[in-house]
């Protein structure tokens, strides 16, 4: 990376060749070895200097002050307060020199004071250009170069062996090559379990189950996967898949947990995306620049704005006293997740320097951050800051919103100025009568002496302020007839809670007409605020000011460098590029991401779909591509997927059919002594992977069998209104999650996930989560046995048990089939019978409430085989 | 408590008929697979477990521990240098203490009278007077001491160690924080971001419950032990066939033993809680016989009762309380009185248990407080220079390491960010906080980012 722009390192160059030219005066040059040549020696040299430089900086000649090391030149003769040395030294700055201990401040006005005079250092040579450290140019090595992850997706070679699937064919070879069986095909009623699961997020019910097992047709089940891709269901789970990788939230979490009350209508556009089987290309552009999509109807232009959502729900410290620190931690954060989301790279290790194991410059970082700081995402950078949000709806009723907003704005300022005013005559006014704080005084006690006085008459006659002086009289009530001594009486009169401090109450008093003329106007202001029409406002960017960005040395953006054009990653789109010239060059960017001809976009998101099948990415680290990412264990099957899913027009539902119609994907889990000894992570897949359902899963299963889910779509659960702190210091989060909806419209406050799902491994929804992990912890067991949603379901559960004209027999039968999708074995009849009978004394509502807690709760319910 | 019976007691007595060799293989696996087994340190460790006790709001320095007569002398007068360049609020002149100081003990370390029972300790405490942070907000401040990271998402220190260390008690989560607050980061300052979930903090309670009712998650339910029992056994039967005829498999084993370690827990987690058994005097010691004390003393005890069942990470939270941009006098006055006697409480309690020498006490805030004025009695955050202290644990005893300048603004000598703090209470762990790391998009992560020395000048 350059650590200086060309041009100045030329200037700094001429500048200090000419330095020695200019002889140091003989004081300069005493004062230099006096004192400031024993202080760098003692206090910087240390760590900058011949044999080691931190930072990259020596500070043992002039020349290699100038030169500067990574964060710029050290010193700019004769100019203090730019030189980053003595910004250092006063450590009030992010860079703190000396690191731990601070120089005395003699020390600091010493050489303060010797960079002011010129920096002369007597026996500086002329600076040789040799001695600059040459501005460092990143390039790429071939290995960075013919990396997997960059290289075109180009068709790949068929399978070696035949199969009507390549998808089994690939799998097959490899197995084949490590000489590893394959388990058999699952049976029919794991197989729909497995798929509705898969798809829908749902247990299938006992009639489908039986349904499906009991229909021999060839087609039964291409039938059943057409039936559970075009349910709504499908949506609800894909799109929360997609929503985990959005790190999406109903509030912003970090310092500020404000709501994000319209979030949900991001949330909403993801599903129906997923159910209408958008092209992944066209979610993908509308995520990133939906905004700037010309033409479509009302709706699609609403659905364009709705999805660059993608850019704006993620966590901000929106509390941050340095600006400019707030808008680049937010375009990091922006720059972080949609690498990750849409690229697998993470984009965010290239901001201090380039990436340490990627070829993505700092360059190529700033690049991307110029688009994004040319882009509006925040109302302002305040505290506390707002994120932008924007109409929705039709061109008229956007405008209806703008004219409001136009109208707000002159009547607060209406209201600004004789508030100003006003205020200002107050205050000096109080200042005048604070002089006569003793004859306020007296005028109380007199007052207070004789009833018959009218406290308005007395005002009048003395030309007080009737409301000061009434207080004055409060405190003359305590006075026992003595004023107090002068000490008490000034502290009165200067106490700002005391008599003299500034009132609304004063505002008519003081300037009856103004006062009259603030009251219209605020009466105006609450008109106009009434007037507020009802639009529809989403999280939504928009194009900004377009302005290239300069390196940030270190990150830092007190420290600048080269200045870094708008355009893509270098290692992906080559070196000769053009500038991105159209605005902030957002639309520009986003088509180069959904383009096919991008080497990543395509494969990423293939793989996220086998992993949403598999359990297992075919790259294991879906959110990561790069080199310290895992590498495909079947590049070629990876290859396969990516280039299909382009041809089938971005088609994600083309993409499940191909896998779930694979004999791979309905292999059972059969668990195989040999295959585990030679292959225990199962990446050759020579069985199917168990899975636990996930959170949203075992939760919306359980509501499922209790019949308490409502099958609702859509919509707000949210209380707390847009922009208003989601739980306060000491309350607890305002939600109420006991509500029977599928758990993907739950609130998800972030700082505060609901404890169910936080429970059951809920991924942090403030970072990309390609991969949910899945641990067994006792949270998850106490969670099953003492929570409200258990206790809840299992007792609904077993009052619809109770309440069938049958047997017990016929109850605990009812149950395996309503919960397992299967019939109870004779023996877990028996079983069942016999816990019932043991548990008769805590009461028959209770003993089942027990028993269907168990079954809720049991490992062939929370695992998919 | 119940000896625990381990994966492998577990499998073995499941009697599930498949080659030895795998099983041999596969136990082995499970037993590296059970991420909160204990885990050996880098090098000896001085300390087993870390106790801090968290001062939301920002404490003063110059009001407690960093004595500064010339601040007093100058009261009224303006800062003589500039103020930093990002500052949370306006300020005005220099505000003299209210407070008187002392020294106390061998050591002759100045304490303000705000805190009379802390002073008797001093002897066993190390004032480390030169911290610094980076953010001047609440939530960012609060993020970068308990994450190490004031812009993003990242995990808690207490999830390092429960990661770097493991835990001691399997009935017990590795971390627990008491009532912690809800705002300034809320949950990311004890969660485990892209740490595995099972190495977050277990938060009992949060700041707006008393600490006497604060609890872990779903321990307690409206099942009766005994019908609990029942319905466990019948769980456990049915998971064990299915087991058997499934083969075997360490997340379905898991499983079954989660919800025996789920049961055994919930008498394990109410014992420790249960402050029943503690004498009159230990009680009184910790002040759980004053109103004023008892909040945060049944905290502190609980904390010691904690540690000595093998939690590794232990948070008390006095909660939001010490923000005092005005009404210092009052409201500072009220805060230490209930926090000072339930500290020296724990650290005596501590000490005569012999629990001191390997346990870290940690005292301290998100940040100090400006020597310059904020209206008349109040005083702005400030990161640059403010004072913890530290005891136990391998840490050099009743001494104080650095120094701010002249009135207590910005921290100038043997200077120590909060990133230094967290290599330190790493090292004394037995941690390089260098080699901790977890790979996370593209990166190896470590507590400390890219910064942080063990500060070896406050060590025994």
């Amino acid at each position: 990376m350059p650590m200086l722009s060309r041009p100045v390192t030329g200037l700094l160059l001429l500048f200090a060749c000419c330095l020695p030219l200019r002889a140091a005066a003989p004081d300069a040059a005493t004062q230099f070895e006096k004192k400031i040549r024993p202080l760098l020696a003692e206090k910087c040299w240390g760590c900058h200097n011949e044999t080691k430089q931190k930072g990259e900086l020596r500070l043992d000649s002039l020349g290699a002050m100038l030169a500067g090391g990574e964060s710029g030149p050290a010193v700019v003769p004769g100019k203090p307060e730019q030189s980053l040395l003595i910004a250092a030294l006063k450590h009030t700055e992010q860079l703190k020199m000396p690191p731990k201990n601070k120089l005395p401040d003699a020390d600091i006005a010493a050489l303060t004071e010797w960079v002011k005079a010129g920096a002369v250092w007597p026996d500086a040579k002329p600076v040789k250009p040799t001695e600059m450290k040459p501005a460092a140019v990143r390039t790429f090595t071939a290995e960075e170069k013919t990396f997997w992850a960059f290289q075109p997706v180009r068709e790949p070679r068929p399978p070696r062996v035949s199969s009507a699937n390549p998808i089994d064919g690939y799998l097959r070879e490899k197995r084949e090559d490590a000489h590893l069986p394959a388990a058999p095909e699952a049976d029919r009623r794991t197989l729909i379990r497995r798929l509705t699961f898969d798809l829908t997020g749902l247990p299938p019910t006992m009639a489908e189950v039986e349904r499906f097992v009991n229909d021999h047709s060839p087609n039964a089940w291409d039938q059943l996967i057409d039936r559970l891709l075009a349910s709504p269901a499908y949506g609800e789970k894909w799109g929360r898949r997609w929503l985990d990788v959005a790190r999406y939230a109903d509030s912003n979490g970090m310092d500020e947990n404000l709501a994000h009350a319209n979030a949900w209508r991001y949330r909403d556009y993801v599903i129906r995306a997923f159910n209408a089987d958008k092209p992944y290309d066209q979610f993908v552009k509308e995520q990133i620049a939906g905004d700037m999509l010309s033409g479509g109807t009302d709706a699609e232009r609403a659905d364009g704005l709705t999805a660059t959502g993608f850019l704006i729900i993620g966590p901000k410290m929106l509390a941050e006293d340095d600006p400019m620190k707030m808008r680049m931690d937010i375009i990091d954060e922006q720059l972080d997740t949609l690498g990750q989301a849409f690229l697998g790279l993470t984009l965010g290790c290239a901001r201090c320097h380039d990436h340490k194991f990627d070829p993505i410059t700092a360059q190529d970082y700033y690049s991307l951050a110029g688009i994004f700081y040319s882009t509006k995402t925040m109302q302002n950078y305040g505290v506390v800051a707002r994120w932008h949000e924007r109409p929705l709806g039709s061109p008229e009723a956007a405008a209806k919103l703008a004219d409001f907003e136009r109208r707000l704005k002159k009547a607060t300022d209406a209201v600004r100025k004789p508030e100003r005013e006003l205020r200002d005559k107050v205050k000096a006014r109080l200042e005048t009568e604070r002089k006569q704080a003793a004859t306020y005084s007296a005028a109380a006690l007199e007052l207070a002496r004789d009833p018959k006085q009218k406290l308005e008459q007395v005002a009048e006659a003395k030309k007080f302020l009737p409301s000061v002086l009434k207080k004055w009289q409060a405190l003359a009530a305590k006075w026992k007839d003595q004023p107090p001594p002068p000490d008490e009486l000034s502290r009165i009169a200067a106490d700002p809670k005391g008599p003299f401090q500034v009132a609304s109450t004063l505002d008519g008093e003081v300037d009856a007409t103004l006062a009259g003329e603030l009251k219209k106007a605020r009466e105006d202001l609450t008109a106009v605020e009434k007037g507020k029409p009802a639009v529809d406002e989403v999280m939504a960017v928009e194009d900004d000011k377009s302005q290239n960005l300069k390196v940030h040395l270190r990150g830092n953006h007190l420290t600048l460098g080269q200045e870094a054009p708008r355009r893509f990653p270098t290692i992906l789109a080559g070196e000769a590029q053009s500038p991105l010239s159209k605005g902030s060059g957002r639309l520009e960017f986003a088509e180069w991401v959904a383009s096919a001809n991008n080497p990543l976009t395509a494969r990423v998101m293939a793989n996220r779909v086998w992993l949403g099948h598999f359990g297992t990415g075919l790259v294991r680290s879906p959110d990561n591509f790069g080199k310290l990412g895992e590498r495909p264990t079947h590049p070629e099957l990876l290859d396969f997927l990516a280039t299909e899913f382009v041809k089938s027009g971005w088609s994600v539902k083309h993409l499940h059919r191909l896998i779930v119609k694979s004999e791979s994907f309905r292999m059972s889990t059969r668990y195989d002594p040999v295959a585990f000894q030679a292959d225990p992570d199962n990446r050759l897949y020579w069985h199917f992977n168990r899975r636990r359902l996930n959170a949203e899963e075992q939760r919306d299963g359980m509501l499922a069998v209790a019949e308490m889910l409502d099958r609702k779509l859509g919509g707000s659960l949210m209380t707390v209104p847009n922009r208003q702190y989601v739980r306060s210091t000491s309350s607890k989060s305002q939600e109420d999650y006991n509500q029977p909806r599928r758990s993907v419209y739950l609130p998800i406050v972030r700082s505060a996930v609901y404890d169910v799902l936080q429970a059951n491994d809920f991924p942090d929804p403030s970072t990309p989560a390609g991969l949910r992990p899945t641990t067994t912890v006792p949270s998850q067991a106490l969670f099953l046995l003492n929570s409200k949603l258990a206790d809840q379901t299992s007792e609904a559960f077993a009052k619809s048990l109770l309440s069938l004209k049958t047997t017990d027999i016929g109850r605990i039968e009812e149950a395996y089939r309503r919960s397992l999708s299967r019939s109870a074995t004779p023996a877990e009849v028996s079983r069942a019978a016999k816990y019932l009978k043991q548990s008769s004394g805590t009461g028959e509502a209770k003993a089942w409430q027990g028993f269907c807690r168990v079954l809720l709760s049991s490992a062939e319910f929370a695992f998919v085989e | 408590m119940t000896p625990v019976l381990s994966r492998r007691q577990a499998l073995q007595s499941s009697a599930i008929g498949f080659g030895w060799l795998a099983l041999a293989d596969m136990l082995a696996r499970a037993e590296t697979a059970n991420p909160l087994a204990p885990k050996g340190p880098h090098f000896e460790p001085k300390a087993k477990r870390v106790i801090f006790l968290f001062m939301h709001g920002g404490p003063s320095q110059v009001d407690t521990f960093d004595y500064k007569p010339k601040l007093t002398a100058d009261d009224g007068k303006p800062l003589p240098f500039p103020k930093p360049r990002v500052v949370s609020s306006a300020t005005g002149n220099l505000l003299g203490s209210p407070w008187k100081f002392q020294q106390h003990g061998q050591s002759g370390a100045w304490v303000s009278e705000l805190f009379p029972h802390v002073a008797k300790n001093v002897d066993d405490l190390c004032f480390v007077k030169s911290m610094h942070g980076s953010n001047s907000r609440h939530g960012g401040a609060l993020l970068e001491l308990h994450t190490g990271s004031d812009t993003f998402v990242r995990p808690s220190m207490g999830s390092w160690v429960n990661y770097g260390l493991g835990t001691e008690n399997r009935d017990l989560p590795g971390f627990i924080t008491i009532c912690p607050s809800l705002s300034h980061g809320g949950v990311n300052n004890f969660s485990s971001a892209f740490l595995p979930a099972i190495y977050q903090g277990t938060p009992l309670g949060n700041s707006g419950v008393p600490s006497d009712r604060a609890n872990v998650p779903f321990i307690a339910g409206t099942t009766s032990r005994e019908q609990q029992r029942r319905e466990i056994d019948l769980l456990g039967e049915m998971d064990r066939e299915r087991l058997a005829q499934l083969g075997p498999d360490p997340a379905l084993e898991g499983r079954i033993e989660s919800f025996e370690m789920a049961f055994r827990m919930q008498s394990a987690a109410p014992a420790v809680h249960d402050l029943t058994k503690e004498t009159k005097e230990t009680k009184a010691l910790y002040g759980l016989d004053d109103p004023a004390t008892a909040n945060f003393g049944r905290q502190c005890l609980l904390a010691r009762r904690f540690a000595e069942a093998g939690v590794r990470f232990i948070q008390c939270s006095h909660s939001y309380k010490w923000d005092q941009h005005e009404n210092l006098k009052a409201d500072h006055t009220k805060n230490a009185k209930e926090v000072d006697l339930p500290i020296a409480g724990l650290l005596t309690d501590l000490k005569r248990r012999g629990l001191l020498k390997d346990t870290l006490v940690l005292w301290g805030g998100e940040f100090g407080r400006t020597p310059v004025a904020q209206g008349k009695n109040g005083r702005d955050h400030n990161p640059h220079g403010f004072t913890m202290f530290l005891a136990g644990g391998g840490i050099k005893p009743g001494i104080s390491y650095g120094a701010t300048d002249e009135y207590g603004y910005y921290s100038v000598a043997d200077k120590v960010h909060f990133h230094d703090l967290h290599a330190t209470m790493l090292h004394l762990l037995g941690l390089n906080h260098l080699k901790l790391t977890y790979r996370h998009a593209g990166r190896d992560f470590r507590l400390t980012d890219v910064h942080g020395e063990v500060v070896k000048g406050i060590l025994a």
